[in-house]
């Protein structure tokens, strides 16, 4: 029906249409929902025999109140032309402008720099023995994989969806060579001497898998490494004779090397995975600085162009491909040793989603900001143990995924080249990055 | 400096506790097992059973408090778990963890930190073999269950052939490796495979039919077998299906209808309501009144681990310790829960051994008796 | 060969099976086609299908239905999964899709906010509606209806096939012959010639997003009848169902239909002539195999030539 139509036939309804269209009603009934939104998450549970009864309780009942209340203020204030998205970003959009193009002074940068040293060789020092683990189990041990997804991800542009499947063969030869599986090793090392030897295996997966695979382009290459990272799951549940299968293997020893052994406690592991991550990030910073990051970058605008200019995609593709499942292979060592146990649970493919996920959260491509997502995103869930219901986690954690993506789609700390090329595309130019903006984005 | 004062911290014995209410001491009972993922289901069972155990402790010379920690039922998650638990030093004893994976990764800590943990559910064999100096269990471990589904299926139902299928979980696969050893000790021939939780099983349902066995025993949950069950029955499968406690849930006659009668559930517990025991029936009524659902698996086996603890805590007068708790509750004996009476050996064991066979009946789970005397 | 003595039989499932797959599969493959992103969050629509029709035939609660009830009853339960599942995509593309579209964020931000997405649906239905299977009650007296070369077809297969095959000519019909067609497949082609063309691209994104919706939530429903509705099944399926439309050239409406079938027949030898526990990996192997073979699926890709 066209709008012509409509009002010749003065219909009450093009009146209703054409109020419901305009901006402030939009908003006032989006925080009205949100609100409803918010009520149910917060309210009692539903049960199988009586799936609405969660519903009913958390609507109608005393819990809802408070939110109706703030929903028709909400509402009312909207619609009398108060906006308070824009509000609420106000401070950070007035710190933004303030901040921008100031630059900061050396001596200020070194003052940071130091104490963010200190922070982070001292604080984990006066945690609760919990918080110590979430550290490096929750958090560092991911950092660690996020550091070296964003390789393959941030810098080469490929979705690589299987990445757990490195990390499980880096468990997994460390187990073989301590001997904790049904097939014995030639000799038996400790987990640290491992190292090398896994890493190796984890390289040389990477090469075999992406040797074929890395000639597909985009979501063809993530379904195919999602299906890797399935298949050798499935393998190492399936091979009871090799893997153990569904049983996996217990005991697997702490570290131990230079006269120096890792025990039950959390904090040497802290500090070895602080090195490794430090390390890590100073060759990987090197690395795209160089005429390879160079031509990471050139692929991930735009991989014929590359190609044209004479850079061997594939060569170099596979190689960012095969730096990050080696680095998925060390983190695997330092968890089978930590943990002590393996099984084929450990490394579903929710978790190369969720590597993923701390990635981009980050903000994909810095590195730094990919350290604060991985850190973040495995803080969360286990800050939240004290304050909503354990089954009700993963709510919260969806949300804030929606939220951040909706506010913050560049990442918490994106690189300063996405930054600006998503500043650009937002004023509709550019656009041409590999991973960059959609069809049907504005202008 | 920072890993020492952690080795003191881990190492103290805990069980300080606050005054509160007249004089009275608080201390705090945990519960370890999956309440989010996939495995939530199981875990908020045990969950439930404990917080009624805790709900009913009352005239004790002590206050309880009850804590539970997620560890998602997966052993990456279990030692941060762990170390919430031992972390809060009010908490004197845990019921858990439940999963067998999650045990192995939690078990090391418990065991530094001389907090006992009475898992409700974890039934791997070998765990109580591992070394750890603060695990017991309720539950019968699966070596002996496997053998015994093996009997009955070789002697009570005195079948030539056998498919096994189990859904390659750590529980199922484990209880299918013993079913197997039992099958072969008790010359019964059979082809076997595993199952991949897809929930389409047309495809292997037809191959068992090809088959023509006499009977099928599955390792696994409920959850799996019903959809099995069905497509079995779609298919046409004659033969007897047998299959362990991780399977016995009312949830399966629920799920699989008409297909679940007649399909035969081993259990280490005499399974609250089929002894006809007052105080199980009792558990079953006070449970369903609490939650507004019916206790489900492993919820009994949690109230009782939880119940132990207390009775245990109970005899120590005001020497209540994490250290004192962990030897009173090593050397529980002839404590009379509502699953069966519970002893634990050195190992730990606090299964009886024996294991109870039922069947679905007229779209009820009913006791058909003691495995022992069944397959003679 | 292993699956000589069964062959018929196991085709016969696998098809049933596969006839899901492809309905799910062309929900993913129609955003693909008009975003080229894949929507994750498209297995919370079918799980959501599925309750929608669950608690419709629930709530009617008509014992022992037979004859023209039954069908009614299947009718209203795939039209009440089907409109569940539409009002889901539409408000996930609003509330995760539209305001990323608006800030022209790149392409992986969709992927993380649909995840997102994926685990507050995913999540809140297993805090709503509880986590354990609910079967669907009996819609009709299932058995065998007759045989094909000695395999049974049965009652549930009838009519899982034949209303994904209706779905499924129906949606192919939309999109060579309506104008809604016409525009999902400008846009498919070329979204800024759509869009100087006079196309509303935001009208065929959301749409687009309906339409998947619709066939997606009608699929839970069909998957229900077979297995029961439970919160967390879409995500298996969805993997799966994802997998399919790759296999069959994503974009492609006819490839998402031939890859779903080929994966569900495929699966199912699969699993006679090796093991169960192989399932997926026989799956994931054959998707790695065509695509070394043809690199963009079956069929190839692009929805706009697809008509």
């Amino acid at each position: 029906m066209t709008t012509v139509d409509a009002v010749q036939r003065g219909s009450t309804w093009s009146g209703v249409q054409r109020w419901a269209r305009r901006d402030e009603v939009r908003r006032a009934a989006c925080l009205v929902a949100l609100m409803v939104t918010i009520a149910v998450i917060t309210g009692p549970d539903g049960s199988q025999n009586s799936p609405y009864s969660g519903l009913r309780g958390s609507l109608l009942s005393r819990h809802a109140i408070p939110f109706y209340v703030l929903a028709v203020i909400l509402a009312a204030t909207s619609l009398a032309g108060g906006r308070w998205t824009t509000a609420a970003t106000a401070p950070v959009r007035a710190l933004r402008q303030r901040t921008t193009g100031i630059v900061i002074p050396k001596p200020v940068k070194l003052v940071a720099l130091a104490l963010l040293a200190v922070l982070v060789l001292y604080y984990p020092t006066t945690l609760a023995p919990f918080w110590q683990t979430v550290l490096v189990d929750q958090m560092g041990i991911y950092v660690l994989l996020a550091v070296g997804l964003n390789v393959v991800v941030g810098f080469a542009g490929l979705l690589d969806l299987g990445y757990i499947a490195f990390f499980a063969i880096g468990a997994y030869t460390t187990a073989y060579f301590t001997d904790k599986l049904p097939v014995h090793p030639p000799f038996t090392l400790n987990p640290f001497f491992v190292f090398p030897i896994a890493v190796g295996a984890a390289l040389l997966a990477g090469v075999i898998l992406g040797g074929p695979t890395l000639r597909l382009r985009g979501d063809y290459l993530a379904i195919v490494t999602l299906g890797f990272g399935e298949i050798v799951r499935i393998t190492a549940v399936n091979s009871d004779a090799i893997t153990n299968g569904p049983q996996g293997a217990f005991g697997i020893p702490h570290f131990s090397a230079f006269g120096y052994h890792w025990t039950l406690d959390s904090l040497p592991y802290y500090y070895l995975l602080l090195v490794v991550v430090a390390l890590v990030v100073f060759f990987f910073r090197r690395l795209d600085d160089s005429r390879v990051g160079r031509a990471w970058a050139a692929i991930r605008e735009d991989e014929v162009a590359a190609a044209a200019t004479g850079i061997p995609t594939l060569k170099f593709k596979l190689m960012a491909f095969a730096i990050g499942a080696s680095t998925s292979g060390f983190a695997g060592v330092i968890y089978a040793s930590k943990v002590g146990f393996i099984n084929p649970d450990n490394f579903p493919l929710l978790l190369s989603i969720l590597v993923l996920t701390m990635v981009i959260f980050g903000g994909m491509g810095s590195i730094y900001g990919v350290i604060l997502g991985a850190a973040v995103l495995g803080w969360l869930p286990n800050y939240l143990r004290d304050y909503v219901p354990a089954q009700d986690r993963f709510i919260y954690f969806g949300a804030l995924l929606i939220v951040m993506m909706i506010f913050r789609p560049q990442g918490l700390l994106p690189s300063r080249r996405r930054s600006r090329e998503l500043r650009l595309s937002e004023l509709g130019i550019g656009g041409a990055d590999g991973t960059g903006p959609i069809p049907g984005s504005t202008q | 400096m920072g890993a020492l004062a952690l080795t003191a911290c881990g190492s103290s014995s805990g069980g300080s506790s606050s005054s509160s209410g007249g004089g009275k001491k608080t201390y705090t009972i945990a519960y370890q097992g999956p309440l989010s993922g996939d495995n939530a289901q199981l875990g908020i069972n045990m969950d439930n059973g404990v917080k009624l155990a805790l709900a009913q402790a009352t005239g004790l010379p002590f206050n309880l408090k009850f804590v539970d920690s997620d560890d998602v039922g997966d052993p990456a998650q279990a030692p941060a778990a762990a170390r919430k638990l031992i972390d809060n030093t009010g908490v004197v004893a845990v019921v858990g963890p439940a999963f067998s994976g999650a045990t192995a990764a939690s078990e090391p800590l418990f065991s530094q930190a001389q907090l006992i943990s009475v898992s409700p559910s974890a039934t791997r064999a070998d765990l109580t073999d591992l070394g750890f100096t603060s695990f017991v269990r309720v539950v019968t471990g699966d070596t002996i269950q496997g053998a015994k589904m093996a009997d009955y299926v070789a002697k009570g139902l005195k079948a030539k052939t056998a498919y096994v299928v189990d859904d390659k979980s750590a529980y199922g696969a484990g209880l299918s490796k013993f079913i197997k050893q039992g099958l072969t000790s008790g010359g019964v021939t059979f082809k076997s495979e595993g199952l991949a939780p897809t929930k389409d099983y047309s495809a292997i349902a037809t191959k068992v039919v090809a088959a023509k066995v006499d009977a099928l025993v599955y390792g696994g949950y409920f959850a799996e077998l019903a959809l099995f069950a069905k497509a079995l029955k779609a298919a046409g499968f004659k033969g007897a299906i047998v299959s362990g406690d991780g399977s016995k849930d009312d949830q399966l006659v629920k799920q699989a209808g008409a297909a679940s009668e007649g399909i035969y559930l081993s259990c280490p517990c005499g399974g609250p309501t089929a002894t006809g025991d007052a105080a199980a029936a009792q558990f079953e009524k006070d449970y369903q009144a609490k939650f507004n659902t019916a206790a489900g698996t492993y919820s009994a086996e949690a109230f009782d681990a939880a119940n132990l603890i207390i009775a245990a805590m109970k005899g120590l007068g005001s020497n209540i310790t994490r250290a004192s708790v962990t030897d009173a509750v090593k050397k529980t004996s002839g404590f009379k829960g509502v699953t069966h009476t519970i002893t634990f050996d050195q190992h730990g064991e606090g299964g009886t051994g024996e294991i109870f066979m039922h069947q679905v009946k007229g779209g009820k789970i009913t006791l058909l008796g003691n495995v022992a005397d069944l397959a003679k | 060969m292993c699956f000589t003595q069964s062959f018929w039989q196991l085709t016969i499932s696998g098809l049933a099976l596969g006839s899901v797959y492809a309905l799910i599969a062309l929900g993913y493959t129609l955003v693909y086609g008009v975003l080229q992103l894949i929507n994750f969050a498209h297995s919370e629509v079918f799980m959501l299908g599925g309750f929608g029709g669950l608690f419709l035939v629930r709530g009617l609660g008509i014992d022992n239905p037979s004859g023209v009830t039954s069908v009614l009853l299947v009718g209203g339960g795939m039209l009440a999964g089907a409109l569940l599942g539409a009002a889901t995509a539409f408000t996930l593309e609003r509330v995760a899709y539209r305001p990323l579209r608006r800030r022209g964020a790149p392409r992986l931000a969709f992927l993380i906010s649909a995840i997102g997405a994926s685990f507050f649906l995913l999540n809140l239905a297993g805090k709503e509606f509880g986590r354990f299977n609910n079967p669907m009650p009996p819609l009709y007296t299932s058995g065998k209806v007759f045989s094909v070369f000695g395999a049974q077809v049965t009652t549930n297969q009838l009519v899982v096939a034949a209303s994904a095959l209706v779905m499924l000519i129906a949606l192919d019909r939309i999109i060579a012959k309506t104008r809604l067609g016409m525009g999902i497949r400008s846009v498919a082609q070329d979204a800024e010639a759509a869009s100087l063309m006079g196309v509303d691209i935001d009208k065929v994104i959301t749409r687009t997003f309906v339409l998947g919706g619709l066939l997606g939530g009608a699929a839970g429903f069909l998957f229900g009848i077979q297995f029961g509705v439970q919160y967390n099944m879409g995500f298996s399926a969805g993997t799966k169902a994802f997998t399919a439309a790759v296999l069959g050239g994503i974009g492609n409406v006819r490839g998402a239909v031939m890859g779903g079938l080929v994966l569900g027949v495929a699966e199912n030898l699969g699993v006679a002539c090796v093991s169960s526990a192989w399932r997926d990996v026989i799956a994931f192997l054959i998707l790695v195999l065509v695509l070394m073979l043809r690199p963009t699926g079956l069929l190839g890709e692009r929805l706009g030539r697809s008509a």
